[in-house]
């Protein structure tokens, strides 16, 4: 049986990369420029007012500077290494429930204020308002921060990283004479962002990001699988050592390569299912998280948009989404409008309660509370209601007794992803699974995918374990083209039935 | 930090030119430049209102480089000179600390050129379009599908177009430059009330503006695919016969390519590593890769390695006949580039399943069904390229005695790449190039269908 290893959230550690803004050091400058990015807060202001010239609500500039470290092994060779650099700025102007957007990477003032007038053409109309107040910077006001890296990536030698890529390496390979080939993936970024927008907020945030992944292919008798494990998250070197080691990440990616082996087609049909806690919490993001987020329900076309505050789930089922969870991969100081975030209640006791809201949703849904969940996937996107760290509360039941209460089931140990469309029906894919038979897990399940409608599950989960737990720190999801790095948790969980897409 | 100045207006053949000689003055062997310049449109209309519109230009560029056998590679959309060459200065020492690789090199400077114009990538008319009519078309795609009464909710109609110069230089002399265009108008609907919501929508993507289709016909697509699906049955687990339309087949394609490229076959992640000059499939089928249809999607003149691009069969009557190769993947496997890199690994020029001559209309093909699945949209990942298994989320249309009866949903199909290519029953005649990997109907004889 595989374990969940919990990511390690310390909650007292002090931050050390964070968003204190580096002024400090340099407080004689008259006229600061804001860290890479060549433009002072009097700049931003006056392409605040270009973009407000047509007669625009709301103007807002992202600015965003992305360094990445890449390292790719595979035939047992450190393959390639990258370094990668990505500058740029979006700005966007709101005009009623209308969006104009520019983005550049040319950050020359003058280049600025023309992407600022293309925004700006949205609007179309006279320059009413008068100029935007002057930018106040609140980057300080949040703390602590919700990095935790004692030591930044940025700051160690490549080798270093490398030395990590082979061990993770390493450990694949020799876990099993059947492992037939590896290979493995480290990468990790620093992104420096400030948001200046027409309400006079100035904000910047200084995020770390760590990944380490591991693929593993088994070989027996000419018969195939893989295996895949990963780790990382908003954390330093040291997460490598106190955190989940890469001989960790290695052995755990072959095992499972290695089992599936072994492992039966999955069954058809509908049958009881027990999901294992942490990755499992993709099914709640799935079913429950994305149809929550605030666009779809100010449009109508989420089945949630007339259930709020109406009861749609099991009273089992209580749903967050905290992007303030430390050191995790969803989390952050402050979202991409200069927010800052809050563990939002989703679901209180199967009753719909909250959406998680950008901006511009918040406007058309009549000035709906704010709870930090405007992200983008970068300067090129504008931002949008995304999830961050979801996951289902932890309950009252001993996790061995939910999966001794199944007679004949299916036990879903790992997950590989999942999809959802508004009207709720949703899909997940599980890579690894076990067969439940008199209460105890027995024969291997390979690929299987499981379908099911959200409101019918929610009303289906009928046991809650106590062992709420993250998952493995390395999730991307997609909305509308944008990926965002997210985090999903479950404790053990039981579903009356579902649909299991097997084999008969 | 200073103020920044505007990016200089030099061309980008010059700086990847720049760029190349720099690498070899840092120390490089080889390098390998490639720079992207590019222009985005981009309009959303939802409920006959302009929801967004972008406008935007980039640049980025990128970089590899090869000291001692060992390769670093560099990126960067901050085109400002002197970032550019600290990332180059630092790739060549970055270099030493990967491990030397006898097959890292850039391929050797091939005599054969392909006339990028007359693979007519560029539409001229696209750049010129003004944006009211570009929000029209968009406006329009919606006004259309909304007249239907039973529509009952719009994703919004879309319209995007792009402009994309890229140039590619090499060490080995190679240097390379082409202009394409895209455009793209299309609209997401639903259908049914709130609890009982079907949705779908359909799109047109062209490179050539007066090749999109119109309004209307989007329009009418997306309508017809939505409304198919209204009051859905649950259906028991069997295994029945299941045809793709060409939509679904398009990914089965997708996930084939993924299945054919040198890189997944050296990294044996891929169940068919091994099996060149095998029977992978039955007669009916034949895939080729086309880089070079003159309009096509996937078409371009040169690859990454600077290679010039190619047609190839990749599936003949069922035969693996050739596996897709950028040079290193066909260095490490010892066989020859088909011209098929893409960034560091492999991509598809136009890869489709030939109708071949034995090919059947659609409605013959559902004619000659007796019971079984037309399946209509899938939802999820559940592609497994090491082993070939398929398992994902379905809706569809049941068939019985040869005629549509009623949508199902909820649903799940499973089965395996190497089943499937193996027993296609029949092959439709409805190709349509409106992706790069596409592919006509084609009806598989079984696949579990699971529900209750």
């Amino acid at each position: 049986m595989k374990k969940q290893k919990r990511p390690h959230f310390q909650p007292g550690t002090p931050p050390f990369i964070n968003a204190v803004p580096p002024r400090e050091r340099s407080p004689q400058r008259p006229l600061p420029y804001i860290d890479h990015f060549g433009l002072s807060a009097a700049d931003l202001r006056a392409v605040l007012g270009v973009a407000l010239s047509s007669g625009g609500d709301f103007a807002e500039i992202f600015m965003e500077h992305r360094s990445y470290d890449l390292i790719n092994m595979e035939e047992d060779i450190i393959k390639e290494t990258a370094e990668a650099v990505s500058l740029g700025m979006g700005i966007r102007v709101i005009r009623g429930d209308r969006t104009g957007f520019g983005y550049t990477n040319d950050l020359s003032l003058e280049k600025v204020k023309k992407t600022a007038l293309t925004a700006a053409a949205i609007a179309r109309g006279k320059a009413g308002q008068t100029p935007p107040p002057p930018l106040r910077d609140r980057t300080r006001t949040w703390w602590p921060s919700r990095y935790v890296a004692r030591r930044p990536a940025n700051e160690a030698p490549l080798r270093e990283k490398i030395k990590l890529v082979r061990e993770a390496y390493a450990a694949a390979q020799r876990h099993d004479p059947c492992i037939a080939k590896v290979k493995a993936y480290y990468s990790d970024s620093l992104t420096h962002i400030c948001v200046a927008n027409s309400e006079g907020l100035l904000v910047r945030d200084t995020r770390p990001m760590i990944k380490l992944i591991c693929v593993a292919i088994s070989e027996k008798d000419g018969k195939r699988e893989s295996g895949y494990w990963g780790g990382g998250g908003r954390v330093g070197m040291e997460y490598f050592r106190d955190g989940l080691t890469p001989r960790e990440i290695g052995e755990q990616a072959a095992r499972e390569a290695v089992l599936l082996l072994e492992a039966v087609d999955a069954p058809a049909g509908e049958m009881p299912i027990v999901l294992a806690p942490g990755h499992s919490g993709v099914l709640i993001h799935e079913a429950v998280g994305h149809l929550l987020e605030a666009d779809f329900n100010r449009k109508k076309t989420s089945v949630f948009w007339n259930k709020m505050g109406k009861k749609v789930g099991s009273e089992l089922v209580t749903i967050y989404d905290d992007p303030t969870i430390p050191a995790s991969r969803g989390s952050y100081n402050v979202d991409d409008e200069g927010t800052p975030p809050k563990k939002t209640l989703l679901i209180d006791r199967g009753v719909v309660r909250g959406l998680l809201q950008d901006k511009l949703s918040s406007r058309l849904m009549h000035d709906a509370a704010l709870t930090g969940h405007g992200r983008r996937q970068d300067y090129s996107h504008w931002p949008i209601p995304r999830m961050a760290n979801t996951y289902i509360a932890a309950g009252g039941d001993a996790p061995e007794d939910i999966i001794g209460s199944v007679k004949k089931g299916f036990y879903v140990a790992s997950l590989s992803g999942g999809q959802v469309e508004d009207s709720g029906k949703f899909t997940f894919s599980v890579s690894l699974g076990y067969l439940i038979e008199g209460g105890k897990l027995t024969a291997p399940v390979k690929q299987a995918t499981l379908i099911g409608t959200n409101i019918d599950i929610l009303k289906k989960i009928d046991r809650v374990g106590s062992d709420l737990a993250f998952g493995l720190q390395t999730g991307t999801c997609s909305k509308d083209g944008q990926d965002v790095p997210v985090n999903d948790g479950c404790p053990t969980l039981r579903i009356e039935k579902m649909t299991v897409g097997g084999r008969s | 930090m200073k103020a920044r100045a505007a990016v200089p207006a030099v061309s980008l053949r010059d700086l990847a030119e720049a760029l190349v000689t720099f690498a070899r003055k840092c120390g490089a062997d080889e390098a390998e430049v490639s720079v992207v310049d590019g222009y985005e449109f981009n309009v959303d209309v939802r409920k006959g209102r302009i929801e967004t519109l972008i406008e935007a230009g980039s640049r980025s560029a990128g970089v590899r480089v090869i000291k001692d056998k060992r390769t670093a590679c560099a990126s960067s959309s901050d085109l400002d000179m002197a970032t550019l060459k600290r990332l180059v200065r630092s790739a060549v020492r970055r270099a030493e600390l990967g491990s030397p690789d006898e097959f890292a090199a850039l391929a050797p400077l091939s005599k054969e050129r392909v006339d990028a114009a007359a693979l007519k990538l560029y539409d001229p008319a696209i750049a010129g379009l003004d944006s009211a009519t570009k929000i029209a078309l968009a406006r329009e795609t919606e006004r259309a599908a909304l007249r239907d009464k039973r529509i009952t909710n719009s994703y919004g109609a879309t319209f995007a177009s792009n402009e994309i110069r890229s140039v590619l230089a090499l060490t080995n002399g190679f240097v390379g430059e082409y202009e394409q265009t895209y455009c793209g108008l299309g609209v997401g609907l639903q259908a049914g009330d709130t609890d009982n919501r079907v949705e779908d929508s359909w799109s047109s993507s062209k490179r050539h503006f007066k090749e999109l289709e119109t309004p209307e016909e989007i329009a009418r697509k997306a309508v017809e695919r939505t409304v198919r699906q209204l009051k859905p049955r649950k259906i028991r687990t069997q295994n029945v016969p299941v045809i793709f339309e060409p939509t679904q087949t398009a990914w089965l394609m997708g996930f084939l390519f993924g299945c054919v490229t040198g890189t997944a076959v050296y990294q044996k992640s891929t169940f068919l590593a091994g099996k060149l000059g095998q029977k992978i499939g039955n007669e009916r089928v034949t895939v080729l890769d086309d880089a070079l249809m003159p309009g096509a999607l996937g078409s371009h003149p040169f690859d990454s390695d600077g290679l010039p691009c190619r047609r190839t069969v990749v599936v003949e009557k069922g035969v693996l006949n050739s596996y897709l190769c950028n040079i290193y993947a066909a260095r490490k496997l010892g066989l020859a580039s088909t011209g098929s890199a893409d960034g560091g690994g492999v991509g598809p020029g136009n890869f489709y399943l030939e109708p071949g001559p034995a090919a059947v209309a659609q409605k013959d093909i559902i004619a000659g069904t007796k019971k079984g699945l037309l399946l209509i949209r899938t939802l999820g990942h559940g592609l497994n390229a090491v082993t070939g298994d398929i398992s994902r989320g379905a809706f569809g249309l049941w068939i019985e005695d040869g005629a549509i009866a009623y949508p199902v949903s909820e649903i799940t199909i499973s089965g395996n790449l190497g089943c499937i290519l193996g027993s296609i029953e029949a092959v439709g005649t409805d190709l349509e190039f409106h992706s790069a990997v596409t592919g006509p109907t084609v009806k598989v004889a079984e696949l579990t269908v699971g529900g209750e």
